[in-house]
């Protein structure tokens, strides 16, 4: 699979040149899923960043261990990255991420990889930082329209 | 590059999360569309944040199209 039309449409890289783009898809890991499969799980380690493909993820919260009422915030489509968090703070998975529909795939990047190409190529971290503050932002702004 | 629409996705009338994604072509009111499998009716579009590059940032208000 040609990944590089698939990153250009991701927000996360937008602005890099198509050489960048290009390293960036020598990192990425295919992974598939069925409706209802976990993907990362609440409070386990997290070392990879994930970028939604193809149906959608649908994020889950937990309020406290055991909790018989978990409570879904958001579901993530096509050019959504989910495991951020993870990636730049090292700290465990803030939230259960499962797919919605069969056939979802998402591309999977290993932090210590990642890291170190923006380590290398301080464009490319600067652009890629930037782009996932404002998707931060971005989903924060959802978080408060939609009244979750 | 074409556009790219990056939209977020508020249900209104039930319990749902809503969305974020990506999409091809702006939304419109009164279209119907597809999320996770579940169909939806857009009551309201309007623009979230500026435009950058090609990316495009709306937020869009959807009710449930009733179950056939």
């Amino acid at each position: 699979m040609d990944l590089i039309p698939i990153l250009r449409s991701v927000e996360l890289f937008d602005g890099l040149t198509p050489e960048e783009l290009g390293a960036v898809s020598r990192l990425c890991q295919e992974r598939s899923f069925r409706a209802g499969e976990v993907i990362t799980a609440q409070g386990e380690p997290g070392q990879e960043l994930f970028i939604v493909c193809e149906g959608f993820v649908e994020v889950v919260l937990s309020r406290a261990q055991n909790d018989p009422t978990p409570r879904a915030m958001v579901n993530l489509g096509r050019g959504q990255i989910f495991g951020e968090m993870a990636l730049v703070d090292y700290g465990p998975r803030s939230a259960t991420v499962r797919a919605v529909t069969d056939g979802t795939v998402v591309q999977a990047l290993r932090r210590q990889e990642f890291n170190r190409l923006c380590e290398t190529n301080h464009h490319l971290g600067f652009i890629v930082m930037r782009n996932m503050a404002s998707d931060l932002s971005f989903k924060v702004r959802h978080h408060h329209l939609a009244g979750r | 590059m074409a556009e790219v629409y990056k939209v977020s996705y508020v249900v209104r009338g039930e319990d749902h999360p809503g969305a974020i994604a990506n999409v091809e072509a702006r939304p419109n009111v009164g279209d119907h569309i597809d999320l996770g499998g579940r169909g939806f009716t857009v009551l309201e579009v309007f623009e979230l944040i500026p435009p950058r590059g090609d990316f495009h940032f709306l937020h869009v208000t959807l009710r449930p199209d009733l179950e056939a």
